[in-house]
C-alpha cells in the first residue's frame, strides 16, 4: 500500500515504531500508555492483548487513514481525535437505549433470543444483557436514559402476579376474575382485599430490590468488554411517578446505598439523578423524597449525580408527556438531545465522535506568557483556532463517512434490534449513513483556564474582564458549530471534553516545546474544558455561578463538580443546599465530589487520615482504598489506576468545607 | 481576642456550609483535646478590624451558606469581645445564624443571667455544650467529639428554661 502521509517516508522508521509498539506493551514499560483510560487494566493479559490491538489500528490510522492536514494538527499537538483506534474501521461511539422497546418486544443478542420479561427481576437482568450485548457494538459509553420510566411496567407485571396468587392464598377472591389492570396505585384493590395486596406490595418491594442489587452487581462484575473492562454503563432516574417507577427509583438507591458484596462503594454503573422542578424538587412534589434519598446515595457514594431538566437548553424540548424528551446524559457527561432531522428525544441515538482543541498552546503562541508580546494577539489566536476548528471538524466528517459506509451487520445488535432507532428496518449489508446522521459530531476543547493565563495573565476566575474574554471565546466556538452544523447538515456540537487520557499528554508535549510555563505549563495536567482550576481557592457558590453560564453553551454536554472536603455523609443539609443551588443557576449537569476512603482491614468508611479512626490500623499496615472520580466516572483506587496526571490533579484539588 | 482558624466554608463545624472561626484562649483543659495549642489567648493572630471586615464581607457575600460557627479555643472565654463581634457582622450581613461551641454545660450558663457569657447565649441560635471527655469519644457523632456533648436550640431552651435539643434539618 502506499503511504497516505508523506509527514512519514521513511519505511525503516516505521517498522521500527511498530516493533516498538509491541515490545512496550509485552514489557509493560509504559506505564502511562498502559494507564491511559482508568477502568482498563493495561497490565493484565487481556489488557495487553487489547492494547496491541489498538495501538496498531492507531499506528494504522495515522498513516493510512486520517487526511494528512488532521494527522499535522496532532503532531501540533493542537487537536487530538478521541479513540484514534477505532478511527478506520468506523465504530461509532455511544448511545442512549430505548430499552423500553427492547423489554417490550425481545431481542436477540446473536446468539440467541430473549422473550419480554414478565416480571421485574427478570427485567432487571436482561437490562443488564442488554447493556452488555450494545457495548460491543460500540466504543464508548451505554446509558438508560429513563430507567424507572422503562422498568415501572415490569414492577406491575411483577405486582399482578403476586397480586392473583394472594387472592388465592388468603381466599380473599377468585383468582381467575376480571380486576382490570391490577396496579399498585389502586385503592379501591386495597381496600376491597387488603391482605391479598398487601402480601403483593411486600413480595414486589423485596423483589425491585432483589433485581436492583443483582442489576448493580452484574453492572460491576461483567468485564464483558475488550481488555477487561466493565461497560462504561450510565443510568437515569428520577421523573416517574407512578407507584412502579418510585418503586425502581427507591430500590436502585437502596441497593447502591447498601454496596457491593462487602458494602463496598460500586463503580458502575454511573447512576444520575434527574432534577425537574414541580416533579421531584420542593416538598409537596410527587418524587421530593426520592430527591432527598437521591441526595443521601450521593452522599455515601458519590452517586447519583444531579441532571437538571430546567436549565433552559434542556428545557426547550422537555414534553411532560414523553420522557423520552426528558434530558439525561452519559455519565461522563455526553449530551445528545437535539435533532435538526426531528429526533428531538434521547433513546436510539448518540453521538458518533469528537475531536477537542488543546486551547493553551493556542494562548501560548499568542499570548503574553512566553514574553514575546506585553498585549494578546486575539486576532491571531482567533485566526489560528479557526484553522485548527476547520481540521477538528474537517475530522470528523472524514470520519462520518467512514462510519457512514459500514454495513449494518458491523455494529451487529446496535443495529439488527433497532437500539440506534430504525436500525431494524436495515439488511445486514446495507449501509448506515442515513441514520448515524441523527447522532451528534462534536468538538471538544481543554485548558480554557490556562489559555486565559497564557494570554492575559490571569484565568477566568480572577477576573472579570478576562472571565468575559473566556465566556466570548466559547461563544465563539459554540457558533462555529452551530454554522458548521447549517453547511454541512449535521449535528455538530461543542462539547466540555471530559479529558482522562488526555488531560496529561497536552501538557507533556506542551511541555518539551515550551519548558515550564509558570501557572500555564507547570503542572502535569490542564484544566479540564471550561473549570476553574482545581487548586485555585475560591467559594463553592462562586465556582458554581462562573461555570454554570458555560453549561449553556457546551450543547454536546458539560459537567461542573464541587469538591468538598469532610464525610459528606453527615451533613445532609449542605450536600442539598448545594445541588439545589447549582441547579438554580442553571448549572446542566452537576456533582459533589467528597473523599471515600475504605479501610481494607475493618470496612470503615469515611475520611481516613494516615489512621482509620474505627481500627486505629495505620496506612503502613493496611491498605486503605481511596475512591476518586475522573471524568464523571468512579475509578477503584486512585493510586494503583490514574494516570500520572490525573493523581497530581487529584492531588491539587481544593476544598471546600474543610 | 485573637482567632487560630477561620474556614469560609466548612460542613463539620454544624448543618450546612458554615464559616467557621476559632477564638484563641480556652481554660478548660479538657484531657484528649484536638488542639491544646488553643488553649493560649495570644496563639493565632489579633482579631483586628480589618479582619473581622475582610471575614464579614466572606460571609455577607456566599449565598451559601447556612450561617456561622463560633468555636475555639472557647468563646464564652472572650464573651464581650465575641458579642461585639456578632453585632458588628448582623449589621452588616443580616440576621447570620450563629452555632457556638463551649466547655460549659447549657445550665452553667444559665445559672448566671445578667452575665457577659450569658449575653453572648442569648445572640447565638445553636450551642454545642460540654467539656471533652475522652472516653465518651465517638467518632460517628455529628458535630461533636464526645457523647456527653449536646446540641441545643438556644432560643427555645432560654424561653422554656430547660433543654430542648437541636434536630437536623434533614437526616439521613
Amino acid at each position: 500500500m502506499a503511504l497516505l502521509n508523506r509527514i512519514y517516508t521513511d519505511q525503516e522508521q516505521m517498522l521500527d515504531e511498530v516493533i516498538h509498539l509491541g515490545e512496550e506493551i509485552v514489557a509493560s514499560s509504559n506505564l502511562e500508555n498502559l494507564r491511559e483510560n482508568a477502568n482498563l487494566n493495561g497490565e493484565s493479559f487481556s489488557g495487553k492483548m487489547s492494547k496491541f490491538g489498538s495501538e496498531y489500528a492507531k499506528w494504522y490510522a495515522n498513516h493510512f487513514v486520517m487526511p494528512m492536514h488532521l494527522v499535522q494538527a496532532i503532531q501540533d499537538n493542537i487537536v487530538y481525535v478521541h479513540d484514534l483506534d477505532q478511527y478506520a474501521i468506523g465504530t461509532t461511539n455511544c448511545i442512549f437505549i430505548p430499552f423500553d422497546k427492547l423489554l417490550a418486544g425481545g431481542f436477540n443478542t446473536g446468539n440467541g433470543s430473549v422473550r419480554p420479561p414478565n416480571s421485574i427481576m427478570t427485567a432487571m437482568a436482561l437490562v443488564a444483557i442488554i447493556f452488555q450485548s450494545q457495548q460491543n457494538a460500540q466504543y464508548g459509553g451505554v446509558s438508560a436514559n429513563k430507567l424507572d420510566h422503562d422498568l415501572a411496567p415490569y414492577v406491575n407485571k411483577s405486582f399482578a402476579k403476586y397480586f392473583r396468587k394472594g387472592l388465592g392464598y388468603f381466599e380473599e377472591g377468585d383468582e381467575t376474575a376480571d380486576l382490570g389492570d391490577i396496579t399498585m396505585g389502586r385503592s379501591d384493590l386495597q381496600e376491597q382485599y387488603p391482605r391479598t395486596y398487601k402480601y403483593a406490595l411486600r413480595e414486589t418491594e423485596s423483589e425491585t430490590l432483589q433485581g436492583a442489587e443483582s442489576l448493580i452487581h452484574n453492572l460491576n462484575t461483567m468485564s464483558s468488554r475488550a481488555g477487561g473492562q466493565i461497560p462504561f454503563t450510565s443510568i437515569n432516574y428520577g421523573t416517574c411517578t407512578s407507584p412502579e417507577g418510585q418503586l425502581v427509583i427507591q430500590s436502585l438507591l437502596k441497593a447502591t446505598m447498601r454496596g457491593l458484596g462487602s458494602g463496598e462503594t460500586p463503580i458502575f454503573p454511573i447512576q444520575i439523578f434527574k432534577c425537574k422542578q414541580g416533579v421531584n424538587q420542593e416538598q409537596g412534589d410527587p418524587n421530593y423524597h426520592l430527591f432527598l434519598m437521591a441526595a443521601e446515595c450521593s452522599a455515601k457514594r458519590l452517586y447519583p449525580n444531579f441532571a437538571n431538566l430546567d436549565a433552559p437548553l434542556n428545557l426547550q424540548y422537555y414534553d411532560p408527556t414523553d420522557p423520552d424528551t426528558e434530558f439525561a446524559t452519559m455519565g461522563c457527561r455526553t449530551r445528545v438531545l437535539s435533532d435538526r432531522f426531528g429526533r428531538n428525544h434521547l433513546s436510539g441515538k448518540g453521538n458518533l465522535s469528537f475531536n477537542t482543541i488543546n486551547l493553551v498552546k493556542l494562548g501560548l503562541e499568542h499570548g503574553i506568557a512566553l514574553g514575546r508580546r506585553t498585549k494578546a494577539d486575539e486576532r491571531g489566536f482567533y485566526r489560528e483556532l479557526k484553522h485548527y476548528m476547520d481540521i477538528a471538524a474537517d475530522g470528523l466528517l472524514h470520519r462520518f463517512k467512514i462510519q457512514s459506509r459500514q454495513k449494518a451487520k458491523a455494529s451487529d445488535f446496535m443495529m439488527r434490534e433497532g437500539v440506534w432507532e430504525g436500525g431494524e428496518e436495515l439488511a445486514p449489508d446495507d449501509q448506515v449513513g442515513e441514520l448515524l446522521k441523527h447522532g451528534s459530531l462534536s468538538i471538544g476543547f481543554i485548558g480554557l483556564a490556562e489559555c486565559m493565563k497564557a494570554m492575559y495573565g490571569k484565568h477566568h476566575g480572577e477576573d472579570e474582564e478576562v472571565y468575559r474574554k473566556a465566556y466570548e471565546l466559547i461563544s465563539y466556538m459554540r457558533q462555529y458549530c452551530d454554522e458548521q452544523s447549517e453547511r454541512h447538515k449535521l449535528n455538530i456540537t461543542l462539547f466540555a471534553t471530559p479529558a482522562e487520557g488526555l488531560s496529561g499528554k497536552f501538557t507533556k508535549r506542551d511541555r518539551t516545546v515550551y519548558g515550564k510555563v509558570p501557572e500555564v505549563v507547570d503542572r502535569e495536567y490542564y484544566t479540564n474544558s471550561f473549570h476553574i482550576p482545581v487548586y485555585y481557592s475560591l467559594s463553592a457558590s462562586k465556582k458554581i455561578e462562573l461555570e454554570a453560564p458555560f453549561h449553556d453553551l457546551c450543547n454536546a454536554g458539560a459537567i461542573s463538580y464541587i469538591e468538598l472536603d469532610g464525610n459528606a455523609r453527615n451533613n445532609p443539609a449542605a450536600f442539598i443546599n448545594i445541588v439545589k443551588y447549582a441547579l438554580s443557576k442553571q448549572v446542566s449537569y452537576f456533582s459533589i465530589n467528597h473523599p471515600i476512603d475504605r479501610c481494607t482491614s475493618c470496612g470503615y468508611e469515611g475520611i481516613i487520615g494516615a489512621t482509620c479512626p474505627s481500627c486505629g490500623k495505620h496506612e503502613n499496615e493496611v491498605h486503605i482504598r481511596r475512591l476518586r472520580r475522573v471524568t464523571g466516572y468512579l475509578t477503584g483506587d486512585y493510586q494503583t489506576r490514574f494516570n500520572a496526571a490525573k493523581q497530581a490533579e487529584v492531588r491539587d484539588r481544593v476544598k471546600h468545607g474543610v | 481576642m485573637n482567632i487560630c482558624g477561620y474556614y469560609p466554608e466548612s460542613i463539620n463545624e454544624g448543618e450546612g456550609l458554615r464559616a467557621a472561626i476559632f477564638i484563641s484562649g480556652c481554660r478548660h483543659r479538657c484531657k484528649g483535646c484536638f488542639s491544646p495549642a488553643t488553649w493560649n489567648f495570644k496563639y493565632g493572630e489579633p482579631f483586628t478590624e480589618q479582619r473581622q471586615d475582610e471575614i464579614i464581607s466572606d460571609i455577607k457575600n456566599n449565598p451559601l451558606l447556612s450561617g456561622v460557627s463560633l468555636l475555639g479555643g472557647d468563646p464564652f472565654f472572650s464573651a464581650d469581645e465575641v458579642s461585639a463581634f456578632i453585632d458588628r457582622m448582623r449589621a452588616e450581613a443580616g440576621p447570620v445564624p450563629i452555632w457556638i461551641y463551649t466547655g460549659y454545660t447549657f445550665e452553667e450558663l444559665l445559672a448566671r443571667p445578667d452575665s457577659p457569657e450569658y449575653h453572648l447565649l442569648g445572640r447565638c441560635q445553636v450551642l454545642v455544650d460540654g467539656k471533652f471527655i475522652e472516653n465518651l469519644r465517638d467518632p460517628a457523632l455529628l458535630y461533636r467529639g464526645s457523647s456527653n456533648q449536646r446540641i441545643i436550640r438556644i432560643q427555645e431552651s432560654l424561653a422554656a428554661q430547660k433543654v430542648i435539643d437541636w434536630e437536623p434539618m434533614y437526616s439521613f
